[in-house]
């Protein structure tokens, strides 16, 4: 096909089949999220990620689903602000470190306070294990187990233990997420 | 950058509908999918539109817009992402949590700088950072700093100005990047300026980077005048900086210089004459400007400048005429003879049909002109005075009014046309500058008072101004009764009872009382009687304050004893104003326990209606440039002001009043000096080092009731040193011809308060305080003795700094520990009679004389001052050296080449003592200048100090 007819059939396939999904990106700082949609989309993986101040925004595209990513960042002082780029998005993916067993006490509060917020019933959730190529990282059992998962009844909730870094399972996350522009 | 062209101007609301709640509704668009780019823009313009049109948005709303925005960051439009920028930027100051987008826009600014948002990133990252962070983005904004895209280096200087407040010494370290991007040569066509009427070439294109740039470095360097002056010397050379607006700022800097630094002035003034010749006009008009603003210029500093703006009146351009007869006009206010070698050009365009320029023509004319002209000016301004704005009307209004104290023989003319423009259509502040022209003929010029105030009586008959009409009827009040016939002026006052609002029939009633008051009540019994009668229908008016006023003149006009009446109804001394807010102030402000006590209104010193008067008028022109010139207020002078004679010492008093109170603030914050009472005087800043020393020190004298107080302000130059502990050691001795009393020192150190630590890069500099006693009379069993003599100590005090010097790192910024003690030697300073005493008004200098002369002493002495050069001079220095105001004008040398003057002076000491002064002077250039002082003071020992206080 030349590049006229391709571009063509691309618009006509966006035309009737393509979606766009927003995801929202959440979890403690330095658990990975910016390391995750930076591999998620195409790009490489690097140890010197920066902390994001604020959100980061990147799409991701997977056949004719079109993933609008908000990365958002983790630190203490941004956590107010999850709740608004959480509004109205197809799910919301919350992310741990697997390897940082202090941290899973914070990471389960602030999770259940922000599902708890009415405004975003309903929303389905994936929690997902981070850095699970490091030795000391627990499996998803343990993690279901510590951040109470069971209790979050009133959505759909998934979990999965990944490495952004050795491209561990993210094909599962994709589908997960593709699989939410069906309902 | 707003467009300069007038349809933006205006803000033409009826374009697009806009309000700002729909606006906010509209806003559900932003959370929208997929992102419609067009609409959104629109929206975007409609925000940008309200909010640079002044509307606010409440914090919750650009809260949440502010987040409904951040959402467009998924569209890579860049147009769009131009506009949210611009709208980020502008919600940045209101919206909650803005650094959210830091991330966002941080990819931005990585991006090619062929990118066209490029630099709008880099512009809302600046506004969105705070000063902790700035750090994190210095590397940033240095490489876009010396980018060679114009729109981006712009961006980045323009973004380092702003945030140079926030983290000054951050952006402090990008001076070099800076100063390279003052230099880069960039190519965006051509440089060539054609003046503010061409196209856009001000603002746009050519090197307007070099502008931002060289307003960058400014600011980086604003506390350092050596590199000021290398910045100017080195930008200021022809082709380095081809902006015009560029220029345009070297010029005011060098300008600047020129007046804060004497001996600047030669350098400075030659780069300004050379800007003359810049082949931009802004640059022209600007570098005339500013020389005619030079203080104290010289005829041959300000030929040059006067003979380029003489040049523009014959420009075929409006908008050139225009600029250069404008400031021709206010430098006429100053020199109007120097002025004069453009008299024939001004001619020519006073018939112009463009009203400005005539109107400028006209009364820059009305000023450097002869008495001769004016009829003819006048003429030709009344032809058009209807055509013009108030704003013309009152530039008009103030050039008459100079001029009717100039030639008071002309006042006939000039008050027939002050009473016909009264009678035309005009807004309160024209009036007002009318009303106030007419009483200041009043006042100055005795011929017209008649007619000026019946003038003024026929005003108030239609004024639709309470103000003024009040402001009328007060000085119908005080100046009515002097008059011939009394009579005339009731049926006006009275009128005013009978028709108007309860302000003006108040202000009426006291108006009226005054005729029946004292003096003029004795001469005219009849105008008494109706007096009384009219007051009498006053006690049923409906309003309280005019029932209250009336009942209380009638009661005091009806005294057998008519000093009672003199007293009360005529009595024209009022409280001292500025000084009752301030101790009001004190009062309220300090800590509850004052309240324990009432306020002490005794406290407050009363002032006479004159002193007030004069007072008043010093403060208004205090704004104006002290040159000793006719010159007419630039703010609208009090009703009773004097004529607009602004001369140098005129500002004696309040200065020094002034200078007082600002002290007086700033010494009430250290708690070592409250049990010395209230601040009685403080002296001007003396310098005590050249300005280019190492360390820069200029001292305050501060005088309390018993105590000295010496205020040493210390500016350290060296960035490589730190200093701490900072002390100054003063050691007073007897200035000559002061006889030593018993051996007693009569000044006796008290404590010092040191500056901690002196930076070079502090802003303000260090202060050391250091208190001494003024020891009572050494010999209490000596009777003659008074106590004031030992008060008013004399004295030189030799001063040396102490401290410990630390290097300071320059890689770590951080000082070393360990320091060493070093010491550091000024300039002596001197402790004298002028610093004890106040300058003051009076009305009458004889009276003075007589009274004082009557009751205190008397001491002469005889000067030859080889350093003055003319009577002019001397009738500026000599006040201030001794503290004393002059009165009756007698600072003012009239004639141009006058061989003898007598100068009349007065003062009070703080202790509240009189002091008046004669000094005749007789100047010849073969023998210069001799002067003879007589001085009477109430106090003993002052007189002999005064006389012999001059240098
Ligand atoms: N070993 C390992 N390290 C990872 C993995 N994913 C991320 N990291 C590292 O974890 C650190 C933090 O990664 P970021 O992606 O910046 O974390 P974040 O969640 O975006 O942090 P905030 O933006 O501050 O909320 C970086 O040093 C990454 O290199 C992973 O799968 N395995
Ligand atoms: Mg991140």
């Amino acid at each position: 096909m030349s590049g006229f007819f391709r571009r063509i059939y691309d618009w006509l396939l966006r035309l009737f089949w393509a979606t766009e999904l927003d995801v929202t990106m959440i979890g403690l700082q330095n658990a990975g999220k910016t390391s995750l949609l930076r591999v998620l989309a195409g790009g490489e993986f690097t140890i010197d990620s920066i902390p994001t101040v604020g959100f980061n925004m990147k799409k991701v595209q997977k056949g004719h689903v079109t993933l609008k990513c908000w990365d958002l960042g983790g630190q203490p002082r941004f956590r107010s602000m999850w709740e608004r780029y959480c509004r109205g998005v197809s799910a919301i993916v919350f992310i741990v470190d697997s390897a940082d067993q202090p941290s899973f006490a914070v990471a389960k509060d602030e999770l259940h306070a922000l599902v708890q917020k009415p405004i975003l019933d309903g929303i389905p959730l994936l929690v997902l294990g981070n850095k699970s190529d490091l030795s000391d990282s627990i499996g998803v059992d343990e993690l279901i187990e510590e951040l109470d998962l069971k209790d979050i009844t009133t959505r759909e909730v998934a979990c999965y233990a990944i490495s952004a870094k050795e491209e561990t399972n993210l094909d599962a996350v994709l589908q997960w997420l593709i699989a939410r522009a069906k309902n | 950058m707003m467009s300069y062209s007038k349809k933006d101007e205006d803000g033409d609301s009826a374009i697009f509908k806009v309000d700002r709640t729909s606006v906010f509704q509209e806003a559900r668009l932003f959370n929208t999918s997929p992102i419609s780019p067009r609409k959104c823009r629109l929206l975007l313009t409609k925000m940008t539109y309200l909010l640079y049109s002044g509307e606010r948005f409440p914090v919750a709303e650009a809260t949440s817009l502010f987040f409904g925005i951040t959402k467009l960051f998924q569209h890579k439009d860049a147009s769009l992402r131009q506009m949210v920028y611009l709208v980020i930027k502008e919600l940045a100051s209101t919206a909650e949590d803005v650094i959210m987008v830091t991330s966002s826009i941080m990819k931005d600014t990585a991006v090619g700088s062929d990118v066209v948002y490029k630099a709008n990133a880099i512009r809302a990252l600046c506004r969105i950072i705070d000063g902790q962070n700035v750090q994190a983005i210095e590397r940033l904004i240095k490489t876009a700093i010396v980018d060679k895209t114009p729109s981006v280096s712009s961006a980045a200087l323009v973004s380092a100005y702003h945030l140079h407040p926030l983290a000054k010494d951050v952006v402090r370290r990008w001076a070099n990047e800076t100063q390279e991007a003052v230099q880069a040569t960039k190519s965006f066509g051509s440089s060539i300026m054609s003046g503010f009427g061409g196209s856009s070439s001000a603002t746009s294109g050519t090197g307007m980077s070099q502008y931002h740039a060289i307003g960058l470095l400014y600011k980086m360097r604003e506390h350092d005048r050596m590199a000021l002056v290398k910045m100017v010397q080195q930008f200021g050379q022809a082709g380095v900086v081809k902006n015009a607006a560029g220029v345009v700022l070297l010029v005011r800097l060098a300008a600047k210089l020129a007046e804060e630094d004497p001996n600047l002035r030669k350098p400075m003034w030659t780069l300004l004459d050379g800007w003359l010749r810049h082949k931009a006009e802004m640059v022209n008009f600007e570098a005339a400007k500013a020389i005619c603003n030079l203080s104290n210029v010289t005829d041959q500093e300000v030929a040059p400048a006067i003979h380029v703006l003489q040049l523009f009146l014959t420009s075929p351009r409006n908008v050139s005429k225009f600029t250069a007869i404008r400031i021709l006009h206010s430098f006429a206010s100053i020199r109007p003879v120097a002025v004069n070698p453009c008299n024939m050009d001004i001619e020519n365009l006073i018939g112009n049909p463009n009203r400005s320029i005539a109107t400028f023509a006209i009364t820059t004319l009305l000023k450097t002109g002869n008495e001769a002209s004016v009829d003819r000016l006048m003429k030709q301004i009344s032809g058009f005075m209807a055509d013009i704005t108030d704003e013309f009307k009152i530039t008009i209004v103030e050039a008459i009014r100079t001029l009717c104290l100039k030639f008071p023989q002309k006042q006939a003319g000039m008050l027939t046309f002050l009473s016909g423009v009264l009678r035309d259509e005009g807004g309160y502040e024209f009036k007002k500058s009318v009303v106030e022209s007419m009483f200041d003929l009043i006042k100055f010029v005795s011929e017209s008072r008649e007619e000026a105030l019946a003038h003024l009586c026929e005003f108030i008959e239609d004024c639709e101004f309470t103000k003024l009409a009040v402001r009328i009827l007060h000085l119908l009040g005080t100046e009515g009764p002097k008059t011939s016939q009394p009579t005339k002026f009731i049926r006006y006052i009275y009128n005013r009872v009978v028709l108007e609002n309860a302000i003006v029939r108040a202000a009426a009633v006291t108006a009226l009382a005054k005729f029946g008051a004292g003096e003029c009540g004795i001469k005219h019994p009849d105008v008494k009687k109706s007096v009384v009668v009219l007051l009498t229908r006053c006690l049923d008016d409906p309003d309280d304050e005019v029932r209250d006023r009336a009942a209380l003149n009638l009661k005091l006009i009806k005294y057998e004893d008519e000093t009672i009446a003199e007293r009360f109804v005529k009595n024209e001394s009022t409280f001292s104003l500025p000084v009752f807010e301030h101790q009001l102030i004190m009062y309220v402000t300090g800590d509850p326990s004052t309240f324990s006590t009432p306020f002490d209104i005794s406290s407050i010193p009363i002032v006479t209606r004159a002193e007030a008067d004069a007072q008043d008028r010093n403060n208004k022109l205090r704004s104006s440039s002290a040159l000793p010139t006719l010159k007419p207020p630039t703010t609208g002078p009090s009703p009773s002001s004097a004529p607009g004679i602004a001369s140098v010492s005129d500002h004696a008093t309040t200065s020094a009043a002034a200078q007082t109170q600002k002290y007086a603030v700033q010494l009430a914050t250290v708690p070592e000096l409250k049990p010395y009472g209230a601040l009685l005087k403080s002296s001007k800043e003396v310098p005590l080092t050249e300005s280019e020393q190492e360390y820069v020190v200029t001292a305050v004298k501060h005088i309390f009731k018993n105590h000295l107080v010496l205020q040493f302000n210390i500016k350290n130059t060296l960035p490589e040193v730190l200093l701490e502990n900072v002390t100054v050691l003063c050691q007073p001795s007897l200035p000559e011809g002061e006889e030593e009393d018993a051996g007693e020192p009569r000044l006796e150190e008290e404590f010092i308060i040191p500056a901690l630590a002196l930076k070079a890069t502090d802003e303000a500099p260090g202060i050391v305080y250091v208190a001494f006693r003024r020891s009572e009379a050494s010999e209490p069993e000596d009777p003659e003795v008074e106590a004031s003599d030992f008060g008013y100590a004399l004295a030189t005090f030799s001063n040396t700094l102490k401290f410990t010097t630390k290097e300071i790192d320059p890689t770590t910024s951080e000082p070393e520990d360990m320091g060493y003690e070093d010491e550091y030697s000024v300039e002596d300073l001197e402790l004298q009679i002028s610093d004890y005493l106040v300058p003051s008004f009076a009305s009458s200098f004889q009276n003075l004389w007589e009274q004082i002369g009557a009751a205190g002493e008397e001491a002469t002495d005889t000067y030859k001052l080889s350093a003055v050069k003319g009577i002019q001079e001397a009738c500026e220095t000599i006040p201030a050296q001794l503290g004393l105001q002059p009165l009756e004008g007698s600072d003012l040398v009239v004639a141009q080449n006058a061989a003898t003057h007598v100068l009349k002076l007065f003062g009070k000491t703080i202790g509240g003592g009189r002091v008046v002064a004669t000094v005749k002077m007789a100047y010849s250039t073969k023998s210069g200048m001799v002067v003879k002082i007589t001085c009477r003071s109430e106090e003993e020992g002052v007189a002999t100090r005064v006389a012999g206080a001059i240098a």
